[in-house]
């Protein structure tokens, strides 16, 4: 089975594409083969970050059932061991999927075999852009030190968070439940999930305990990018902190990223950047980004593994 | 996972119920600069109001928490309603400074011995030797001595409770003059020996100084 990373985090131009290629590019470079997959429909473009101008084959050709699998689509790169679905579109209006559309790629994606693969998001907090986030075993927010980018990143995980409990409500057939705990506590509902976690435990503590399972499955990660030197470095773990007590759920910070005007210059080129500027401090910061993500992966995936046997 | 109005005070801090005072002005100053309505982090995560309520609580624990009457107060409040073990307070926990010399090795309750002022005056006013020496015109460190055994003193417990070094003490009443610091000090020294016993402090001082010009005079 692949473990399926997904990066995004809501507001645009904060790096999520930047750095799902260049981590994509790391892991590769260990020897693990790396799937990388733009699901920015409409605004793609991982495939320039990594260095191909322009891919022969791109996930419309699936959709649009020009080629018979998803395997089909995939585009070898110029770096051993990584390989890209591209979402540039040939088609204009495939930018916006149907339901089904999703729901056939989600459970194709999950029927590849690789040993990562990499989900790149598109901005926005839409449920297409969540239900890719959410299908991953990993989340990655990026967020850069600034409020707008963090505003945004607090209303995707508010949305994320709403949309996994209307989700198991859904599929257990007490949506009613939900929406009783909506109409008592109108207001506080929305600026705080917990409030509504609470209430749907008060009414029927067994579903409610269902509910507090699935959102304690939801693994979120958070990489703070474009950090310039006045800027304080612990705001990544403040915001992690501020997730972990309001929200019932786990947020790790996995670190910071340099800013770097280096990075301009890489993407002019159209060429990756931890290979063009491997000695630099934000090809340091992304190194140990991966690093941090693979062991804190491995550790949770060990807690599973111990709870399963108990 | 409690819900953010149900926890206690120190849970708000996050802090341990046995943690001094420093460390609960570092937690609430560390949740202040998080919550603040400048705060970067917290940006847009909170209305308002919330943000308001927040300080609000985060303060009334500090102020409570601060405050060692008020904390008495809020300790044992939880310890009733069962959300704190008793050995976690941290009154329990404080200590007083360790004594750099401590004489009685083994801490025997029998043999404290606690001194009555009355008692020992009247000791010392009834013994015809303490008398006697108290009213000669010198007093050495030997005539010192011969006191506090009369008395059934031990050098150790004058050392422990004046804090002067016994050999300090031994050098006095061995009248080893060679050692002997200037004599400011001496006469410190020998000032609490005296007071400890209960004599007064400035016949013991007088005698001693003419003993030792006297000396002096002689060489």
């Amino acid at each position: 089975m692949s473990q399926i990373w997904s990066i995004g985090g809501g507001k645009g131009g904060t790096g999520k594409s930047f750095i799902a290629g260049n981590i994509g590019i790391l892991l590769a470079k260990q020897g693990y083969k790396t799937l990388l997959i733009d699901v920015d429909f409409g605004a793609a473009n991982l495939h320039t970050i990594i260095g191909i101008s322009k891919p022969e084959r791109s996930i419309s050709d699936f959709l649009s059932r020009r080629l018979g699998t998803l395997d089909e689509t995939v585009v070898p790169t110029s770096i051993p061991n990584l390989y890209l679905i591209s979402g540039a579109m040939n088609n204009l209006d495939i930018a916006n999927l149907t339901h089904q559309q999703k729901m056939k790629l989600l459970r194709n994606i999950a029927r590849l075999s690789y040993d990562y693969i990499l989900l790149d998001i598109g901005a926005g907090t839409s449920f297409n852009t969540i239900d890719y986030f959410m299908v991953a075993d990993s989340g990655i927010f990026i967020t850069t030190p600034e409020p707008t980018s963090i505003e945004n990143v607090y209303r995707f995980i508010r949305s994320a968070y709403f949309r996994k409990i209307h989700h198991v409500l859904k599929a257990h057939d007490f949506r009613t439940l939900a929406e009783e705990a909506e109409r008592q506590n109108s207001n506080a509902t929305v600026s705080n999930p917990e409030v509504l976690l609470h209430v749907i435990k008060e009414l029927d503590p067994e579903k409610g305990d269902i509910v507090e399972k699935a959102l304690h499955t939801l693994d979120f990660k958070l990489i703070l990018n474009q950090l310039r030197k006045q800027d304080n470095p612990n705001i990544g773990e403040l915001i992690c902190k501020i997730i972990t007590r309001h929200l019932a759920l786990k947020m790790s910070f996995i670190g910071n990223i340099s800013f770097d005007d280096h990075v301009h210059n890489s993407v002019c080129k159209k060429l990756p950047f931890v290979d063009l500027y491997p000695y630099t401090r934000t090809a340091l910061d992304l190194r140990e980004c991966c690093k941090n993500h693979l062991s804190i992966n491995k550790n949770l995936a060990m807690a599973h593994n111990f709870t399963d046997q108990l | 996972m409690k819900l953010y109005e149900e926890k206690n005070h120190y849970e708000l801090l996050e802090i341990h119920p046995d943690v001094a005072p420093t460390e609960i002005r570092h937690a609430y100053k560390k949740l202040f600069d998080l919550y603040h309505d400048e705060s970067i982090a917290t940006y847009s995560f909170f209305s308002e109001k919330e943000r308001k309520e927040i300080l609000a609580t985060l303060e009334k624990a500090y102020l409570i928490l601060i405050d060692p009457e008020s904390r008495e107060a809020y300790d044992r409040d939880l310890i009733e309603h069962g959300e704190m073990e008793e050995e976690r307070k941290y009154s329990n926990h404080k200590k007083n400074p360790s004594l750099m010399y401590d004489f009685k090795k083994t801490h025997v309750q029998g043999l404290v011995t606690i001194r009555n002022p009355e008692e020992l005056k009247h000791c010392a006013s009834q013994n015809p030797v303490i008398q006697n020496i108290l009213n000669q015109d010198t007093i050495t460190g030997r005539d010192m001595k011969e006191i506090r055994t009369e008395l059934k003193i031990t050098l150790e417990e004058i050392a422990a409770a004046t804090k002067v070094r016994i050999e300090m003490l031994r050098i006095i009443e061995e009248d080893n003059r060679e050692l002997f610091l200037p004599m400011v000090y001496m006469t410190g020294f020998l000032k609490s020996y005296a007071r400890y016993l209960h004599l007064e402090e400035d016949v013991i001082i007088n005698g001693f100084i003419k003993y030792i010009n006297q000396g002096s005079l002689l060489k």
